[in-house]
């Protein structure tokens, strides 16, 4: 269905968002469920990996995060063909990363971060490539680049419990935020209590935008 | 088989629903329900703030078992014994020294108004003291005293839904969307809506960066910035003159004690600019319907039941109560701070803020409960060290779900405080600071493992439920306490908290009616509701009739005074507290959970401007040296052009970067409120940071062990 117009994506307003980074968490924890994140029993020790970021500057307060561009110049510069265009959405293949940075350098919306990956909770390390640590030679943890996927695999299996996907209008989203497709909403905008995150499918944006100028004449 | 339990979230004052969803005896996530003021929605701790529940041990312990310090230590008891031992070392001390040298808390966070009530009730008729208040002390102690002078009751005039609805929202010294996001939602919904809004606040506060006038006002010159605004309203006749003639009374001598703070010089004081103190209140006055919402900003300064009076005043002049958005709004931070007020953990009034000096009130609790009834105030938590350290005075100290050596002023002498006393009782979920100085340590349930009923900040009883049982060998609040009672000779038996309710609705005209099954009904119950087919008040003061004892509103002003502490050439820069909005309070809750102490972690920041971040050579995220004339830590300095030169701003949670280290004990004469938001500081630059950050690691591992973290989970 997404395929036959542009991609969507995620967009904060400004004079909405409050800067709580309810949606940082919320989107870190709906990616990690393989971590144990949201799991009760022991304690994770990774740290809080987003995928959109809120910034604060002097009179400016909103999440930024991928804008799933069409010509996405991300994966335009990635060497290793990690970076696909899949059902409207632009994601990162995490397993085929090499960490070499050149999407985070391309991205005009910083929207891209390497940190460390993690499976099961523990560093993911390196078959083959070594570091000093502690004065010992040791697996290196790999190093990878993150970037909001639009909770691509997780909107399949929907579920209403925190910081999870919950379906479009319910009770959290008074029917604002379906403006994607009516499909399932992703985290962060499911989660922000200002409601300042909006699914925006651009062709529904633009008709809307036409009405409105329409009407104006 | 996923279970889903309804209760309300633990952390600030805007009383969100949550259903707990329950698997295995565990609790294993949270989702928004649908609640009078959240409507859906909650902040990232209503999502992530359950965690604490299954006991991680990030920062501190779950106490399991009671303790007994014996030789020293902190050793594991049976409850015969830790009961047996507590009432006989109270018995003594009260036979000894008389009851008013033994000191209570209620406590403002998980136990539920039910607890506070069985304490403040264990405190006056099994001690026979008034010596029994709580945390509303540091915090909204203010609000309570100036409100209840000026209008007569020291709650929120208003309910949180309706700030949505107003024409114009005045928000002074309160970040709302740091403290309580929930109800930051509904000032978004009201700016949506066409309101005005304007934000008085040192800091450009995301509030401030929204709103339509931001005054910048320099920290501590709140009450001239206040009488400014009574200025411009008399001078310019904005007032209403039919509703200040019926319903107000004080005018005349409100008129003169004003008369001098006009717009131009309170600019010199305040640095606010005078034609945006006029234009601001012209706005006030002119809108229909205007609301107040203040916070920690107003409240934490020696000069703060003054300035509360201050601002009802404003309220009162433009005829701004008894109907719905309108009205003052002094927003609760914890979440069951209104509560604990509610129930009479205050050394001056008995539930339901009956005065325990008015013998017809004394006579009643006397008769319901079957002892004689002392007639005068008691000690204000605040005085303690003090009575203590200087008078000799209060010998023992019984401490109920608070931990002042985090959270009151002046740590260090908290510290000796507790030293020095000769008995301390520690009634608590998790090993903190203050549990280090403590002789018995009663564990007790959680939220999350008890039944029980919250007040939000806007005067709505709402129920918590048990959804999991509690690990290893704890109580609930209100048994421990009737436990003790009991062995002191006053047999308490209560079988359920409802029987509490009930005992206490029966003495408290004002919340007769909320009933268990109405708040079932009804997903809560807004105070006063006099009888059982009342709806509850939604905004107070029908009618324009005033709680005080005439009926009529009371104008208040007065003459600025500086803060206590000034900056000078040794502590050139000022600091103020301030909240985080991934963590709450003493942090034993938020530390222990995996997602939020993630999210900010030891030792905390200092916010601190560009300006003098680069005088003082330091930058962004390096560790950093603060000195005050009380103490000395470190943390990382965080600098924010949001902040004005000369001023810094800390988050009082974290342990390594504990403030109260370094704040002042300066009080407000009448709330004894300390003045958190005010004292006088210097910076230093720590040259060698990979040395620093070391210590801060060992420093953390140390703080660690003393809370018994690693010391096994049952
Ligand atoms: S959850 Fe919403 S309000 Fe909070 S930071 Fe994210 S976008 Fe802003
Ligand atoms: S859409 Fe999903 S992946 Fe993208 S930022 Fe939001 S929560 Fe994260
Ligand atoms: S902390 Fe406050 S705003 Fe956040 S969910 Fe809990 S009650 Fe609601």
């Amino acid at each position: 269905m997404r395929k036959e117009r542009p991609n969507s994506f995620v967009i904060a307003e400004a004079g909405k968002c409050i800067g709580c980074k309810a949606c940082e968490l919320a989107c870190f924890a709906v990616h990690n469920r393989d971590n144990g994140v949201a799991a009760a029993v022991g304690t994770v020790t990774m740290p809080v990996i987003p995928r959109l970021y809120v910034i604060r500057t002097d009179s400016f307060t909103m999440p930024v995060q991928c804008r799933h561009c069409e010509n996405a110049p991300c994966a335009g510069v990635c060497p290793v063909q990690a970076i696909v265009q899949e059902e409207g959405a632009i994601t990162i293949d995490e397993d085929r990363c090499i960490g070499c940075k050149a999407c985070a350098m391309a991205c005009p919306f910083g929207a891209i971060s390497l940190y460390k990956a993690y499976s099961s909770g523990q560093e993911h390390k390196q078959p083959h490539l070594r570091e000093q640590l502690n004065g010992r030679l040791e697996r290196k943890t790999r190093v990878i680049a993150y970037k909001c996927d639009l909770c691509h695999d997780i909107a399949s299996d929907g579920n209403t419990a925190s910081g999870e996907i919950a379906g479009a209008g319910a009770v959290n989203n008074s029917g604002s935020l379906t403006e994607g497709g009516g499909g399932p909403v992703p985290a962060c905008a499911s989660v922000c209590p200002e409601q300042a995150l909006t699914l925006v499918s651009p062709s529904f944006g633009a008709s809307r935008s036409r009405k409105a100028a329409g009407l104006r004449l | 088989m996923k279970n889903k339990v309804l209760t309300i979230c633990p952390y600030c004052g805007s009383g969100c629903h949550m259903n707990l969803l329950v698997e295995d005896g565990k609790v294993v996530g949270a989702e928004p329900a649908d609640g009078r003021t959240n409507e859906g929605n909650l902040c990232l701790k209503g999502h992530y703030g359950w965690d604490f529940l299954n006991d991680p041990q990030i920062l501190t312990a779950r106490l399991r078992k009671p303790m007994i310090r014996k030789e020293g230590v902190l050793r594991e008891v049976s409850w015969e014994e830790a009961i047996q031992f507590t009432a006989e070392k109270l018995t003594a001390i009260k036979e000894q020294y008389g009851p008013d040298a033994i000191m209570g808390t209620g406590s403002a966070r998980g136990p539920g108004n039910e607890a506070n009530y069985v304490m403040q009730k264990f405190m006056r008729a099994v001690i026979g003291t008034n010596n029994i208040d709580h945390c509303a002390r540091v915090c909204h102690g203010p609000s309570v005293a100036g409100l209840t002078y000026s209008l007569g009751d020291g709650a929120m005039s208003n309910s949180i839904p309706e700030i949505e609805d107003t024409d114009l929202l005045f928000i002074f010294g309160y970040n709302a969307p740091v403290t309580h996001p929930i109800v930051a939602r509904r000032i978004v919904k009201a700016k949506e809506k066409g309101a005005t809004i304007i934000v008085s606040d040192p800091r450009k506060t995301e509030l401030a960066r929204i709103a339509d006038t931001w005054l910048p006002l320099k920290g501590g010159t709140n009450m001239a910035l206040v009488n400014a605004f009574g200025n411009v309203l008399i001078e310019e006749e904005l007032y209403d003159k039919d509703y200040v003639a019926n319903y107000v009374e004080g005018f005349a001598e409100y008129k003169e004690s004003v008369k001098k703070y006009t717009p131009e010089y309170a600019e010199t004081i305040t640095g606010v600019k005078a034609n945006d103190i006029r234009k601001v209140m012209r706005q006030y006055a002119k809108s229909n319907k205007a609301m107040i919402l203040y916070g920690m900003g107003v409240c934490q300064f020696a000069q703060a039941v003054d300035v509360v009076k201050g601002l009802a005043s404003l309220a009162l002049l433009t005829g701004n109560f008894g109907r719905p958005s309108v009205g003052i709004g002094p927003v609760r931070g914890q979440n069951n701070v209104q509560g604990s007020c509610d129930m009479g953990a205050l050394p001056n009034v008995y539930p339901g803020y009956q005065s325990v000096t008015d013998p017809k009130i004394r006579k009643k609790f006397e008769k319901a409960w079957g002892v004689m009834l002392p007639d005068k105030t008691g000690y204000h938590l605040t005085e303690i060290p003090h009575l203590v350290l200087k008078e000799n005075k209060v010998k023992a100290y019984y401490i109920f779900g608070e931990d002042p050596v985090q959270s009151d002023p002046n740590a260090a002498e908290v510290r000796e405080t507790l030293e020095k006393m000769e008995f301390v009782i520690v009634q608590d979920i998790f090993m903190n600071k203050t549990a280090l100085h403590a002789d018995v340590i009663l564990p007790a349930t959680s939220w999350g493992e008890h039944e029980g009923v919250y007040s939000s900040a806007d005067r709505g009883f709402q129920r918590i439920r048990k959804a999991v049982d509690p690990p290893g060998d704890v109580k609930p609040d209100w048994q421990i306490i009737s436990e003790l009672s009991t062995a002191m000779g006053y047999p308490m038996s209560y079988k359920n908290t409802e029987e509490i309710w009930d005992e206490m609705r029966a003495l408290c005209p004002k919340f007769a009616g909320a009933s268990y099954k109405r708040m079932e009904e009804q997903g809560g119950v807004q105070w006063p509701c006099p009888s059982e087919d009342h709806p509850g008040t939604p905004y107070l003061y029908e009618g324009n009739r005033f709680s005080t004892p005439n009926g009529k509103g009371r104008l208040f002003a007065c003459e600025w005074r500086a803060p206590l502490e000034q900056p000078d050439q040794e502590y050139p820069l000022t600091l103020s507290t301030v909240r985080e909005v991934g963590h709450y309070s003493v942090r034993t809750m938020t530390g222990n959970c995996r997602a939020l102490s993630q999210l900010s972690d030891e030792p905390g920041n200092i916010q601190v401007s560009p300006v003098d971040a680069s005088s003082l050579g330091i930058t962004d995220g390096q560790l950093v040296r603060i000195i005050s004339r009380r103490g000395r830590i470190v943390a990382r300095a965080q600098i924010s052009d949001r902040v004005k030169a000369g001023a810094t701003y800390m988050t009082y949670h974290f342990w390594i970067g504990a403030c109260n280290e370094l704040t002042g004990d300066a009080l407000d004469p009448i709330s004894k409120t300390p003045e958190y938001k005010y004292c006088a500081i210097r910076l230093e630059r720590i040259p060698d940071q990979l040395r620093a950050e070391e210590k801060v690691r060992q420093q953390y591992e140390s703080l660690r062990k003393q809370m018994h973290v690693g010391a096994g989970q049952a």
